[in-house]
C-alpha cells in the first residue's frame, strides 16, 4: 500500500468499523465495564493505548515473524505491553493506577487489539498502523463512552457519578436491570440498530452492522 | 524438520525478548512501587485514626478463617485509646479485597477502608462506593454485622449484582472485629451487645 489515506482509516476506525457497533468483537469486556460512564471511559483510554503501542510494535516486526506462528507472537506483544503499561503506571502513577489498574489486565484477553495486529498492522508501514491503532481505539472509547451514558443515566439516573434524576432531594429508584449485564446486551442490540439506521438512512450505506464483516 | 526449528526459535525469539523487557521494567518500578505501598499504608492507618497522637504501631497479629496473617493495632493519644484498627481481607469473586477497619473504643465500627482489589469492574468494584455499600458499616457492632439482599438499616444490605464482592467485604471485617472484640473488649463487655463471650 504506497497511498495510505489517513482520512478513511480514522473514519473507518470510529464509524465504519467501529469496533463495538460494527465488527462486534470484545462485547464481553465492552458489557461489563459500561455500567458507569467513567468505567467506560478509563477503560477506552487504557485500550486506545495498548492497541497503539502493539500496532507499532507489530508493524516494526512484520517482517520478522514467522508467518506459521503470528497469532502467538502477536499475543505476547499484546502481554508483553499489557505488563509494561501497568507495572509502570503501578510505580509512577499510583492515582490514575487505583482508578484504572483493574482493567489494564483485562486488556490482554481482548479480541479487538489481536484483530487490529492481524488484519491491519502485520501488512502495513509504521506510520498507517499507528493510526489505525490509535482510531480503533478512539472507537472503542466512543463506544463505550455512549454505552456508559445510556446504561448510567437509566440504571443509576447519574452521569459520571453525578446524581441527574432526583425528585424531592432524593435519587429516584432507576431501571437496575440498565446496570446488569442484561442490560448491556439490550443497550447494546439498541445502539447497533440505531446506528445502521442512520448509515441506511443518510449514508445510503447497507448498515450490515454485528456480523456481516466477520 | 528444518522448518520446525525455525519456528521455534522465532518464538522462543520473541519469548526471550518479551521477557527481557517485562524484567527490566519490573526491576526498576517495582522499588517505587514497594515505596509508595507502603507510604501509603501509612497514611491510611493515619486516616482510620486522625485523632490519635501517638504513633500507631502493630499490637498483635491474627490469622483470619483463610489462612493469613493480618496485624492490628492500638491507636492512643497521650496513652489513652481512642481506636482499635485492624487489616484484614475477604475472598471476592476474584480477588481478596485488602481492607483495614477500625473500631470506637466502644467497639463500634467506625470506618471501613478497602485498600485495593481485583473485583470486576462495575460490578464488584461498587463495593467501594461509600454511599451505595461501605458507609453501611459505621457505627455497627459485630452482632448487626450480617449480608441481606432486602433492604435493612439493622444489617448490611449486598449490592444487586455484586453479592459476592459485598459477601467478601463484609466477612473480612467480622473477622476483623471479632478478633478486635476478643482482644480488647473484656473490659467493656456491655458495649459489644452480648456477643463478647
Amino acid at each position: 500500500m504506497s497511498n495510505v489515506n489517513y482520512g478513511t482509516i480514522i473514519k473507518n476506525g470510529i464509524f465504519g468499523e467501529n469496533p463495538v457497533f460494527r465488527l462486534a468483537l470484545s462485547l464481553c469486556p465492552a458489557v461489563a465495564v459500561t455500567s458507569g460512564v467513567k468505567n467506560g471511559f478509563l477503560m477506552g483510554v487504557a485500550v486506545l493505548f495498548v492497541m497503539t503501542m502493539v500496532n507499532a510494535t507489530v508493524s516494526l516486526l512484520r517482517k520478522f515473524i514467522n508467518p506459521k506462528v503470528r497469532i502467538p507472537s502477536y499475543m505476547f506483544i499484546i502481554a508483553t505491553w499489557v505488563t509494561v503499561t501497568d507495572l509502570v503506571m503501578a510505580a509512577y502513577a499510583r492515582d490514575v493506577y487505583k482508578q484504572m489498574g483493574l482493567y489494564i489486565m483485562l486488556i490482554v484477553a481482548f479480541a479487538i487489539v489481536l484483530s487490529r495486529a492481524e488484519m491491519f498492522a502485520s501488512k502495513n508501514k509504521l506510520l498507517p498502523s499507528i493510526v489505525d491503532g490509535a482510531a480503533m481505539g478512539m472507537g472503542f472509547l466512543l463506544a463505550l463512552v455512549l454505552l456508559g451514558i445510556f446504561r448510567e443515566f437509566l440504571g443509576k439516573g447519574s452521569l459520571w457519578g453525578y446524581q441527574i434524576l432526583v425528585s424531592d432531594g432524593k435519587a429516584i429508584k432507576p431501571l437496575l436491570i440498565m446496570i446488569l449485564p442484561t442490560g448491556g446486551f439490550f443497550a447494546m442490540g439498541l445502539m447497533m440498530g440505531w446506528l445502521n439506521w442512520i448509515d441506511r438512512k443518510f449514508f445510503g450505506g447497507s448498515g450490515g452492522g454485528g456480523g456481516a464483516h466477520h | 524438520m528444518k522448518e520446525m526449528i525455525k519456528i521455534t526459535l522465532s518464538l522462543v525469539a520473541i519469548f526471550i525478548a518479551a521477557g527481557i523487557i517485562m524484567g527490566v521494567t519490573y526491576k526498576y518500578t517495582s522499588p517505587v512501587r514497594f515505596i509508595a505501598e507502603k507510604k501509603e499504608k501509612e497514611e491510611a492507618l493515619k486516616q482510620m485514626a486522625p485523632d490519635a497522637t501517638d504513633p500507631i504501631i502493630p499490637a498483635g497479629t491474627w490469622s483470619s478463617s483463610h489462612g493469613k496473617p493480618y496485624e492490628y493495632y492500638r491507636a492512643t493519644s497521650q496513652g489513652k485509646p481512642v481506636a482499635y484498627i485492624s487489616s484484614t481481607a475477604g475472598k471476592g469473586y476474584s480477588s481478596f479485597i485488602a481492607m483495614l477497619v477500625s473500631l470506637d473504643p466502644d467497639l463500634k465500627i467506625r470506618e471501613v477502608k478497602i485498600l485495593h482489589h481485583g473485583e470486576t469492574p462495575g460490578l464488584g468494584d461498587q463495593v467501594e462506593d461509600r454511599t451505595l455499600f461501605l458507609d453501611q458499616f459505621k457505627g455497627k457492632a459485630l452482632s448487626q454485622l450480617i449480608l441481606l439482599k432486602t433492604e435493612t438499616k439493622e444489617n448490611i444490605q449486598a449490592i444487586s449484582g455484586a453479592t459476592i464482592s459485598s459477601r467478601a467485604v463484609t466477612n473480612g471485617v467480622k473477622d476483623a472485629v471479632q478478633t478486635l472484640v476478643d482482644t480488647y473488649g473484656s473490659g467493656i463487655k456491655s458495649a459489644a451487645q452480648g456477643v463478647a463471650p
